[in-house]
């Protein structure tokens, strides 16, 4: 399988060629566009485990009900997979190791990597991010996305990422919600309220853009609801 | 001090190093990644009334954040607006620029912000009551909803409203109808923003209006 990411960060597409016989599993929604030849098959759960309470939890961390399974004929063929909002996308191998990704930024993964919930605790309210995460485990190669560039922090010790800026992080490393500043005051005078601080050694990846900043910013020219 | 605008034109961000001992000035929830071993103070801009006028009537916010590396070692942080768009770094050297409301990012030392009353026409273009002025010595880095447009104007040039980001204070803005009173009606373009002088002017090729007017008649079915 050959993963290539074009239009980053703007308008990012990803091109996904499979080998013959070769399989993708991706978020319902995510295709734009196949090889005549590609089979489709959609669960609610990943092939041969699983069930209905596994579609059941990543609908709670704000991703889809349902994956499809695209299957390689006897030939090579190509799939592009892309989202609704503007955004970057990339490409990451995990060998046999696990990722907590953001609810909603899964993409697409190989077959052999298991989708589940994660579950970071009470503090996610805090987070910016939805309360469940999706947890990303087993060896192969991944697609996720984001609103904004999409941009790596290797930590080692201590890093602070504000809320809503979080893509994914390895589990080998934790976060605490805490101040920006060295008070509390001086925190929220400053605007930034509450970030996450990752303590450990991993790879945090951000998004450059907060989706619920720009949102913000609309709300004052945006007519209100009619009762 | 090393910065660099990343992710332009679509998603642009300033990422910044910051030797021992060095600071940077950063509009209030700009910040979105940084060491987490670095200074941070929320400072009121000018003084407590000036700041409060700032939030006010200048569309800015009340406190701007100063990070600063007190550590031994280099020390990063990464600063975004909220929309996306393009940025620009422009170098001052004791002159000054002015800035509308939204578009100031993040300045170095030696730059003082300054709040400016840009006239009721300035209001009238939506282009905000006030106007930011930056001055002295040092970088100041902005930014625009879309693309960012530069244009040199000697005599007088045409811009619709909520497009103009930032002129350099030998323009001035006057207010007039776009075409004749029919196209400015029924063109889409209303009242436009005459600019007149000698200078530099940026121009965002989109508008958060310009987005909101587009959503609006489709929101709540």
């Amino acid at each position: 399988m050959n993963i290539e990411i074009m239009h980053r960060p703007g308008n990012a597409a990803a091109k996904v060629t499979l080998e013959p016989s070769e399989q993708l599993t991706a978020e319902a929604g995510a295709m734009i566009a196949m090889s005549g030849d590609i089979g489709i098959t959609t669960t609610t759960h990943k092939k041969e485990s699983g069930g209905i309470l596994k579609a059941v939890k990543r609908m709670l961390a704000g991703e889809s009900m349902f994956l499809n399974h695209f299957n390689a004929s006897s030939q090579r063929g190509e799939i592009w997979l892309a989202t609704t909002l503007p955004g970057d996308m990339m490409e990451h191998t995990l060998d046999n190791e696990t990722l907590i990704v953001q609810g909603g930024s899964y993409v697409a993964s190989e077959p052999d990597i298991e989708i589940d919930l994660g579950w970071q605790g009470f503090k996610s309210v805090f987070s910016g991010e939805s309360i469940f995460w999706v947890r990303l485990v087993g060896t192969g190669k991944i697609i996720i996305n984001s609103f904004g560039a999409i941009y790596p922090i290797e930590v080692d010790g201590e890093y602070i990422v504000d809320t809503g800026h979080i893509v994914a992080f390895n589990d080998t490393l934790d976060f605490t919600i805490t101040k920006a500043g060295s008070s509390w005051i001086n925190s929220f005078l400053s605007g930034e309220g509450l970030v996450c601080k990752f303590q450990g050694r991993g790879t945090v990846w951000c998004q450059s853009h907060k989706s619920s900043s720009f949102g913000q910013t609309l709300t004052s020219t945006l007519k209100p609801r009619s009762a | 001090m090393k910065t660099e605008i990343k992710g332009a034109p679509t998603f642009a961000y300033l990422e910044v190093e910051l030797a021992p001992g060095e600071r940077i000035i950063a509009e209030s929830d700009a910040m979105s990644s940084m060491a987490a071993d670095m200074e941070v103070t929320a400072k009121l801009n000018g003084g407590f009334f000036r700041g409060l006028l700032r939030k006010l009537l200048g569309g800015e916010t009340l406190f701007i954040n100063q990070f600063k590396n007190e550590s031994d070692g280099n020390r990063k942080l990464t600063l975004v607006q909220p929309w996306p768009g393009d940025m620009r770094q422009i170098r001052l050297e004791g002159n000054s620029f002015y800035l509308q409301p939204g578009a100031f990012l993040a300045c170095s030392e030696g730059v003082t912000l300054g709040l400016k009353w840009a006239g009721l026409v300035s209001f009238i273009a939506r282009e905000g009551l006030f106007k930011l002025a930056v001055k002295g010595t040092g970088d100041v880095w902005y930014g625009g909803y879309g693309a960012i447009l530069e244009r040199e104007i000697d005599g007088e040039y045409i811009v619709d409203t909520s497009h103009l980001i930032a002129y350099e204070p030998s323009i001035q803005l006057k207010l007039q109808l776009a075409g004749g009173f029919f196209s400015s009606l029924f063109g889409g373009e209303g009242l436009v923003t005459r600019v007149v002088g000698k200078g530099k002017i940026m121009i965002q090729s989109r508008s958060i209006p310009g987005l909101t007017g587009w959503l609006n008649p489709k929101l709540w079915g």
